[in-house]
């Protein structure tokens, strides 16, 4: 019997055959043992393994098997529930919080240096602020006015309370 | 769960009474309770297939436990077409399908799945005639079935428990373990006839 002759005897018993093969090899098997002898092998192991599975026990006890199940469930629910990163408001408020220091202390370097001194002077001055620690530069031949602020800026500070000149 | 709506979740007693169709709506809308239901119904069930598969106990337990968190996040998805246990039963079939993948990218091949590739020696095994498992009590029974699956490659054994166990049809075995349905019948029938001569090996043994 060959290879292709015995796989066609499995699926005839699996029911995988087509009709008409599937009467054909009930013909064959009618006249040679040895496909008869091979059939009853396969039957055999396939009535053997039936029911296999329905004796297994798990091996754990039940709230041991079922705490972790939860907890794991838990731990990706949360995980889940989690915001993803910083809101867009609190990253806008991080941001406009110094830009909005910066603006104001260039508007007061402003003020100052032009109350100081007179128009068209050809002088420049120099303003330092304490409290900001910010340097304020102005030439006036130039037209020209930097800030120089400290850095980094300190924007969970300034998240948690608002500085008073900002007030 | 995310999104899920509130409920009033059902008592003890009407959980264990309840039908599978019922625990499942419950558990869908978010009864934990409901769900570990579920769990204690059908674990014996779960952990049975991953074992059958894996052919170790402890592999076993993490997988089906993994089966059921996955169970309870794609719950949404489930529309009742089958029955749950048939679902279940399904997501642990693939996860240690993937589990095997993993491990034979990791394993050199098997003497089996030589012999496999080079014609097969099952076409040279002589039929084993006398039922080997004649007389045998079902727990003596499922003892030898048990040391003869562990002899099998994991290839042969997955074919055998999908179509002995799971009852799939060719072309359904072949679309689950990515091959043709030509080499599902090869596995089948090797797997088959290795098994039958293991059942009578093990018994002459005695």
């Amino acid at each position: 019997m060959d290879y292709e002759a015995q796989l066609k005897l499995q699926a005839y018993l699996d029911g995988e055959l087509p009709e008409g093969e599937a009467k054909e090899v009930a013909n064959w098997l009618a006249r040679d043992q040895e496909a008869v002898a091979l059939l009853g092998e396969l039957r055999q192991t396939r009535k053997a393994l039936a029911g296999f599975e329905d004796g297994v026990r798990l091996p754990e006890a039940r709230e041991f098997y079922w705490s972790k199940i939860e907890r794991e469930i838990e731990r990706l629910d949360v995980k889940r529930e989690e915001p993803v990163g910083v809101p867009f408001s609190v990253k806008l408020r991080r941001i406009l919080m110094p830009a909005s220091a910066v603006a104001l202390v260039a508007l007061i370097g402003m003020i100052v240096s032009k109350e100081i001194l007179p128009s068209g002077s050809a002088y420049s001055t120099e303003t330092s602020f304490r409290d900001s620690e910010s340097f304020t530069y102005h030439d006036y031949a130039e037209g020209t006015t930097l800030v120089w602020l400290p850095y980094p800026a300190e924007n969970d500070v300034a998240d948690e309370k608002e500085p008073s000149t900002l007030e | 769960m995310d999104g899920w709506e509130t409920v009033e979740p059902m008592t003890e007693n009407a959980h264990s009474s309840a039908e599978d169709p019922a625990l499942v709506k419950a558990a869908q809308k978010g009864d934990m309770t409901a769900f570990e239901e579920l769990v204690v119904r059908h674990r014996d069930k779960i952990y049975a297939r991953a074992y059958s598969m894996m052919r170790n106990e402890e592999e076993a337990i993490d997988l089906s436990q993994e089966a059921w968190v996955k169970g309870w996040q794609r719950l949404k998805q489930f529309q009742g077409d089958s029955s749950f246990g048939t679902w279940m039963t399904r997501i642990i079939i693939n996860l240690c399908l993937d589990q095997l993948r993993k491990q034979k990218r990791q394993r050199t091949e098997s003497i089996e799945e030589l012999d496999e590739a080079s014609g097969g020696v099952e076409r040279q095994m002589p039929v084993v005639t006398v039922n080997p498992t004649a007389g045998l009590e079902r727990g003596e029974l499922r003892q030898k079935i048990d040391r003869a699956l562990s002899q099998l490659s994991n290839e042969h054994r997955t074919a055998l428990i999908l179509h002995e166990f799971e009852e799939m049809e060719y072309k359904e075995i072949a679309k689950v373990m990515g091959c043709s349905i030509g080499t599902v019948m090869s596995r089948l029938f090797y797997a088959r006839r290795k098994m039958a001569v293991l059942l009578a090996d093990l018994r002459k043994q005695e």
